[in-house]
């Protein structure tokens, strides 16, 4: 990393870097996009992924905080910070053109803060209609109803989005661009449908079959949960992460419950981590279970789908028995756990793992090489690895398309260092890769899960902490591997019970934001698998 | 009175004492009762009037009949138990969901083309009942006996698709028309080997007509007669069917979780009722048509030279045996659709045309060798066939 | 000729996985069904203990409860679920004491988080198993937890065990 401070002093010679938990580097807003280039196309250690784009209000100025990482090797971070005190009409420059994984996120930044991205060829506001009145994650914003009232009147489709490009003489030059040619046939898939897992409304441009083009619009299930955080302690804050990803609901509580012992410097008993680890890998083969499901019923077998269910029905027994919860886990506080495990749970669970390995062989010989499958989904829905990394599309799909990207091998967190299991990739890239990743992955976890099982050690199952939690002054970044892809949370704290800001990262915003990609020029009905085979999640993006 | 009594039990005891639950005496007691006291014409109308009766009873019968199984063996092919609430097992599920159907309210759809789109479902029906009345049901209970039936019944069967393609256009929902493009272009070629496997087994009966078809084969079946050749046109009748109906794993046209519900997404009511009916009767069409012209329609199993197991077979009614055969192919049609995910449009007719339909013309060139070489199985083997 | 070849190995395998399929499907028409007969089967139901369902206050024998109206639930509730009404009252030695009035939970609001149950210092609250909680009004939605007439219960000499985190 040494050579990398100096590569940043000789590219930014007035960058500012401090040692905090990541390597952080603030720079003048002018000078991002440059310093981004050279940290990406650093040929010895080439930081090409865009983990996190987090706007935030500091007070004094509106800036973004970037979080880049190695693609080859996902323990080398740099945090990038910039700002700008014009509030009334904050510019920065994009770097979409570097990470395209951050259209979407430049996109939610201007409708949560206001800053306009330079150069974003689409700069529509993400989660909020167009004519929002302020921005939510300002902290000066108005939160009086009156000002932005319930439209009762439907509205047509605005396919038009305004920009702001710099041309060769340096000058800004704002424009409008239309998404849509004048006779392209437009259908509107979702937000109500019954594939889309979720509300999510993809306005699509056919010609026939054929798939032309696809927009993303987003924001149905938008609860601003990030501004509600900004007044909650943190015990209360955990909560909301049942309700992101509500199938990896465990891992993800996992995530902030890290990030937070982490900043505080609370250690977290072993028994506890054991019950976590179980726990968790327990939520991955449930969430596993439930896309294989899903993407069987996509394709047309929806006898695949109740089977998938049955199965689940097992972990949900063992959930609600230790935490009493079967969707909504409740299972992870800050130091520990909530619930013990009960006394029947290591029998349960052994017996369970007996019965999942006899199904996986019946999914095996039911479905995946059934020749009707093979058709619907082999060389469907390419993703190469460049795209893979360029669009941040982390696990089963990103392994899928053969880049190794599993945060328990790469930065190994609660027990990962300490059990053996392998990490799946696969090099193919089309949607077969990633169904098959997915089976594997629920083998794995029987794995991991019957090496800990009857090794608990007795212990507390939680760590004394204060009741009333404040965190030091600082930002603290944490990543998980949640079950669609890396779960990442980010607080910065200014010394209060209550965080200054809270960024959850969701792992579904890359995976759709890769679809209008890879569905291009397939048919439509290989779009709804290729969609089954992403497997996003729609709350997670949404928040 | 009396001895309209008296008549009515002596022509019961002219019974065919080894087949004594066949409804041909029956029937013709009833057509010698009303001739006796009527005129030609008036005899010949409530005749027909009965017989209409009869049939679209039956049709409807038979439909609610094939919902309930319909439910009940996919719910037990996917770890559920099906409807059980409504009467017991849920036998009278059928009659609750007609009862549903008929009191739904018909939406008006704005700017659909009114009288296309009120026309379209009577097509599908139409069709159906029209080739329904060409099959076998028993002995003496054959309504149409064409000297032409197999090539009546192709024709008739290919009206469907006018109501397909109509309801899809006048519906102005263009996930309608996408579905109902789909089905046409899916409808037209499937036909195709259809009707060839149908020819194939026309060669070797050397017959068009039905009944002639089912007496040549009292004592060995047609699949068997045929041997390679016939079982190659079973199995492609029967996938070819499947796809002429929609059903299986060829329903792209109405792909629940792609198109909501295809071509016909707004119809309600009785109107939706229509299409729902005619998609069972269908696929009971071709199960019947596949069971008269493979499996010797009611005939039973006979053997030659058993009589008394002859006896026994011919105990059991011909309906009973027509029906059985059906409610096999029927049983195998369920299984299929629901163990397979949905083919593509393209890899649809990418079947039809790359694979079925060569194989097709390969398996007549094949039978009509047999035939004319006479290694058919009656031929080679008459002692016992 | 290898094209040909490819024709039929592939047309074979691709029959050969059909009829694997379909014995899949065939062995599962046979098994027995795992769905419960809701609500024939009541009887028999098992629901496991920690199951959250419905926060009650358990009262004793003698009407006697444990919640000491400090409000920490309702501080801690993260959206405002619990309402704690108190009022002052004279002991019999003249010293003033606040005890609860009513302890009001909103079942439609309630996340089921458990911070209330397991912050309360007198462990007075606990979330029950019993499912059927299904109302026609939204009004009926809000419980009153403290049942009528009933006080707080008397500290014994021992102190209660104290709540871990």
């Amino acid at each position: 990393m040494e050579n990398i401070k100096k590569l940043i002093l000789n590219t930014v010679p007035a960058a500012v870097i401090e040692e905090k938990q990541k390597l952080t580097v603030t720079v003048e807003w002018s000078k991002l996009h440059l310093l981004a280039k050279t940290l990406r196309d650093n040929a010895e250690l080439s930081f090409d992924v865009l983990v996190k784009l987090i706007g935030m209000d500091r007070g004094e100025e509106l800036g973004v905080n970037y979080l880049l990482c190695a693609s080859k090797d996902l323990s080398k971070e740099i945090v990038l910070k910039t700002g700008t005190a014009d509030r009334e009409n904050p510019l920065l420059y994009s770097v979409t053109d570097l990470f395209e994984t951050a259209h979407y996120n430049e996109r939610e930044v201007f409708a949560l803060l206001g800053i306009r991205f330079i150069n974003n060829p689409d700069m529509r506001k993400f989660f909020l209609n167009a004519d929002w009145v302020g921005y939510p994650l300002r902290k000066d914003y108005d939160a009086n109803p009156e000002l932005n009232p319930l439209s009762l009147e439907s509205v047509d489709m605005v396919d038009i989005a305004p920009r702001i490009m710099e041309n060769e003489k340096g000058e800004l030059v704002e424009d409008t661009v239309n998404i849509f040619g004048d006779d392209d046939y437009i259908i509107n898939i979702g937000p109500q449908h019954p594939s889309t897992h979720g509300v999510m409304h993809f306005r699509t441009a056919l010609d026939g079959e054929i798939v032309k083009k696809i927009d993303v619009h987003s924001g149905y299930i938008h609860r601003g949960i990030e501004k509600l955080s900004e007044n909650l302690t943190y015990p209360q804050i955990l909560h909301f992460t049942d309700r992101l990803d509500y199938l990896s609901a465990n891992i993800n509580r996992h995530g902030l419950c890290m990030c937070v012992e982490k900043a505080a410097e609370i250690e977290v008993p072993e028994r506890a981590q054991y019950i976590r680890t179980i726990m968790d890998e327990l939520n991955r083969i449930d969430s596993h279970l439930l896309a294989w499901a899903c993407q069987t019923n996509d394709l047309g077998a929806t006898t695949a789908f109740i089977y998938g269910m049955r199965e689940r029905e097992i972990i949900l027994d063992i959930f609600e028995k230790t935490c009493g919860g079967r969707l909504i886990i409740n299972q992870n506080v800050v130091g520990g756990v909530m619930f013990d495990i009960y006394n029947e749970f290591q029998k349960d669970v052994k017996s369970f793992i007996i019965y999942m390995r006899d199904k996986l062989k019946e999914y095996d010989r039911f479905f995946s090489h059934n020749v009707i499958a093979l058709g619907r989904m082999i060389k469907i829905g390419n993703l190469t690895k460049e795209d893979a990394i360029s669009y941040a599309v982390t696990g089963p799909a990103g392994r899928g398309s053969g880049w190794s990207c599993d945060i328990r091998k790469h930065i190994p967190y609660a027990l990962y260092d300490k059990v053996d299991f392998k990490e799946i990739v696969r090099t193919e890239g089309d949607s077969y890769a990633r169904y098959l990743n997915r089976l594997d992955e629920i083998e794995e976890s029987l794995h991991i899960i019957e090496q800990l099982i009857d090794n608990v050690p007795e212990g507390d199952i939680c760590a004394k902490v204060k009741p009333i939690i404040r965190l030091p002054e600082g930002e603290y970044y944490s990543r998980v591997e949640a079950c669609r892809g890396e779960f990442g949370v980010f607080i910065e704290s200014r010394g209060d019970k209550f965080p200054y800001r809270l960024k959850f990262r969701s792992p579904s915003m890359a995976l759709v934001s890769v679809m209008p990609l890879i569905c291009q020029n397939e048919k439509v009905s290989d779009f709804i698998g290729i969609g089954g085979s992403m497997d996003y999640v729609i709350p997670d993006i949404d928040r | 009175m009396k001895f309209v009594l008296i008549r009515i039990i002596r022509s019961f005891m002219i019974l065919n004492y080894s087949q004594p639950l066949e409804v041909t005496n029956l029937t013709s007691w009833l057509d010698s009762a009303l001739r006796s006291s009527m005129s030609e014409f008036w005899v010949l109308l409530i005749e027909f009037v009965l017989v209409g009766v009869a049939l679209l009873a039956a049709y409807a019968v038979i439909a609610l009949i094939l919902i309930y199984a319909e439910r009940k063996i996919t719910a037990f092919f996917q770890a559920r138990f099906g409807p059980n609430r409504v009467g017991k097992w849920g036998l009278l599920q059928s009659v609750a969901d007609m009862i549903k159907i008929l009191l739904k309210e018909i939406v008006k759809i704005n700017r659909s083309d009114r009288f296309l789109f009120f026309a379209a479902p009577f097509f599908m029906i139409v069709a159906s009942m029209a080739t329904f009345g060409a099959i076998a049901f028993g002995k003496g209970l054959h309504a149409i006996d064409f000297n032409i039936g197999v090539l009546y019944v192709t024709a008739v069967s290919s009206l469907g698709i006018i109501g397909v393609l109509l309801a899809g256009w006048s519906s102005n929902n263009k996930y309608s028309m996408i579905g109902a493009m789909r089905s046409g272009a899916q409808f037209v070629s499937y036909e195709l080997s259809a009707g060839f496997a149908l020819m194939t087994i026309v060669v070797l009966a050397g017959t068009m007509q039905f009944s002639e078809m089912i007496d040549k084969q009292q004592y060995c079946w047609n699949i068997f007669n045929g041997h390679i050749s016939s079982i190659i046109a079973f199995v492609i009748y029967l996938i070819s069917g499947h796809a002429e109906t929609n059903r299986g794993p060829f329903d792209l046209p109405e792909a629940e979780s792609e198109l909501t519900a295809g071509y016909h997404t707004e119809y309600s009511g009785l109107q939706f009722g229509f299409y729902y009916l005619a998609e069972y009767l269908n696929m009971f069409i071709i199960a019947s048509i596949a069971t008269t012209v493979f499996l010797g329609g009611y005939l039973p199993i006979q053997v030659k030279g058993w009589e008394a197991f002859n006896g026994i077979m011919g105990y059991i009614p011909s309906y009973v045996w027509f029906f059985g055969k059906t409610a096999g192919l029927i049983f195998l049609s369920l299984w299929v659709r629901w163990s397979f995910p949905r083919l593509r449009i393209d890899q649809l007719l990418n079947l039809e045309w790359k694979y079925l339909l060569p194989i097709n013309l390969v398996n007549i060139v094949v039978m009509v060798i047999l035939v004319l070489t006479g290694l058919t199985l009656t031929d080679l083997l008459p002692g016992i066939f | 000729m290898r094209s040909v070849a490819k024709y039929f190995s592939g047309l074979f395998t691709g029959i050969k996985s059909l009829l694997f399929g379909m014995s899949v499907t065939w062995k599962e028409l046979w098994t027995k069904k795992v769905t419960q007969q809701y609500p024939e089967n009541r009887d028999t139901l098992v629901i496991s203990d920690r199951f959250r369902c419905e926060l009650v206050m358990p009262h004793d024998e003698n009407n006697e409860h444990a919640c000491t109206a400090c409000g920490i639930c309702q501080m801690n509730c993260p959206n405002g679920t619990i309402v704690v009404t108190s009022q002052m009252i004279e002991t019999e030695d003249g010293k003033k004491k606040k005890i609860l009035d009513t302890h009001q939970w909103d079942l439609g609001m309630c996340t089921f988080c458990n911070l209330c149950v397991i912050t309360c210092p007198s462990d007075a609250i606990k979330f029950d198993n019993t499912f059927e909680n299904a109302v026609f009004t939204r009004s009926k939605l809000v419980h009153k937890l403290n049942h009528e007439g009933s006080k707080l219960r008397e500290k014994k000499k021992e102190p209660l065990a104290p709540k871990g985190e």
